[in-house]
């Protein structure tokens, strides 16, 4: 079977009339194929975009009829540039709130899986209002625009008149080489490793925008709903990050001291769904475990493609199906289907009643383990 | 403080040309060399490449060269 034509059924399971409408399975948003897409738009993607703009555009109507209404006497430019401020920073926070939301709940999974398209979105948001603010700022003297955005406002020691716009330039060519390199071109090329920590600057640019709006709009702007929205989206960011971290390390403390023979217990029977997964860490290990057709079985949770996470992804075909990309694993070898040579590490597994016990030892990639049968209750 | 930012900037945008020149000449002759699954690419994968090419061009230049 070719990867192409594995594709189009993964596109048909994300159809599948027969899986309820709010079951977690649905989240999948797979395309595989060797060869890169310019813009993986399936049915979905294209209702996301539709609508994520739709949201954007009447967002951006609000906040531009709520700064007509609080300064009368303002700019179209002036606007504009504080229009796409807010509108881009407003986005920022949704983008960082989705990956511990979608941790603390599967249904925010779609977003994760869309994430790159509201990110890119955000960078084209930003740009126009940093490219506005430089021509209305600087661009009507005879120095050249860039070196008078670091120049015309001198004073770096002070803070109610740094000069703030630095900061957020800054930010901006952050956003920029995200929004570059948001192509999984540039995921296989620069390597996962490079290409995530490229993409955590997210934080600094964050970071830098908070300044940005603290030493800058806030030292002039005298009504509080500014700065208590500032300090509003910091505490969502923070706490959404503090709740999915804390959840996380009460599930790993809730896995209980090995058992004589090495294996921890890792979920029960009913916590995992026909046909899905869930990822656990266990002894530094990180593990997908999944129940298909009365059976278990755990491998690597890291796809051998992209690095996607299996253990969010579901079984199709009889095989282990990545999230991301639709790569392919048979749960008992953790080997790609033939003609693929891609192969995992797999663990042993055993079901004790309704536990499922794992054993964090990997054996070597691609060997086959036997899958521990549910069956009444019994081993 | 004024020259040496004049100086830093200058750097910057000779990089930037420099990069949009190797841009052209990559996405136009090299890329599918350096990684085949972008062989029979379309204009609109190569112009979403584009702007990162410009800032990573020295990576792309180095395994182009390798690769050859």
């Amino acid at each position: 079977m070719t990867r192409e034509k594995r594709a189009q059924k993964v596109s048909f399971q994300y159809l599948d009339p027969s899986l309820p409408p709010n079951h977690p399975c649905h989240h999948y948003i797979s395309v595989m194929s060797v060869d890169y897409k310019s813009v993986l738009w399936n049915k979905q993607k294209k209702y996301y975009d539709i609508i994520l703009w739709g949201l954007i555009f009447l967002w951006f109507i609000s906040v531009f009829i709520f700064q007509y209404v609080m300064h009368e006497d303002m700019t179209i430019e002036t606007m504009i540039i504080r229009t796409t401020a807010v509108t881009a920073f407003f986005l920022l926070h949704l983008i960082l709130m989705i990956g511990p939301l979608s941790r603390l709940n599967k249904h925010f999974m779609p977003l994760l899986y869309n994430r790159r398209h509201l990110g890119v979105s955000m960078f084209l948001i930003a740009a126009v209002h940093g490219i506005f603010s430089i021509i209305q700022f600087h661009t009507l003297g005879d120095t050249n625009a860039l070196l008078s955005l670091f120049i015309s406002n001198k004073n770096y020691l002070t803070i109610s008149d740094f000069p703030f716009q630095t900061l957020g330039f800054f930010a901006l060519i952050i956003l920029f080489v995200m929004a570059a390199t948001s192509h999984d071109f540039w995921l296989k090329n620069l390597t996962p490793e490079i290409w995530k920590a490229l993409h955590m600057g997210v934080y600094v640019a964050y970071g830098l925008i908070v300044l940005h709006v603290l030493l800058g709009a806030l030292q002039y702007e005298s009504h509080p709903v500014y700065f208590v929205a500032l300090v509003l989206g910091f505490v969502a960011i923070a706490g959404s990050h503090l709740w999915a971290g804390l959840l996380e390390n009460r599930k790993l403390r809730n896995i209980e001291s090995p058992s004589a023979d090495g294996y921890y217990k890792v979920a029960e029977v009913k916590d995992l769904e026909e046909s899905c997964g869930t990822s656990i860490f266990v002894n530094g290990e990180n593990i997908a475990v999944f129940k298909n057709d009365g059976k278990v079985s755990a491998v690597s949770n890291i796809c051998k493609h992209q690095m996607g996470p299996l253990g969010e992804g579901k079984v199709i075909d009889g095989c282990i199906t990545c999230p991301w990309h639709g790569y392919q694993y048979i749960p008992e070898n953790g080997q790609s289907p033939p003609p693929f040579q891609e192969k995992l590490a797999t663990y042993d597994v055993k079901v004790i009643g309704e536990e499922i016990w794992v054993h964090p030892r990997p054996r070597p990639e691609g060997t086959f383990v036997e899958p521990a049968i549910i069956s009444n209750g019994k081993e | 403080m004024t020259t040496t930012l004049s100086i830093l900037l200058i750097i910057a945008a000779m990089y930037m040309v420099l990069g949009n020149v190797f841009s052209i000449l990559f996405l136009w002759k090299g890329l599918d060399k350096v990684d085949p699954g972008t062989k029979d690419s379309g204009i609109i994968f190569k112009l979403l490449l584009y702007p990162g090419m410009t800032i990573f061009w020295p990576f792309f230049l180095t395994k182009w060269k390798f690769d050859s």
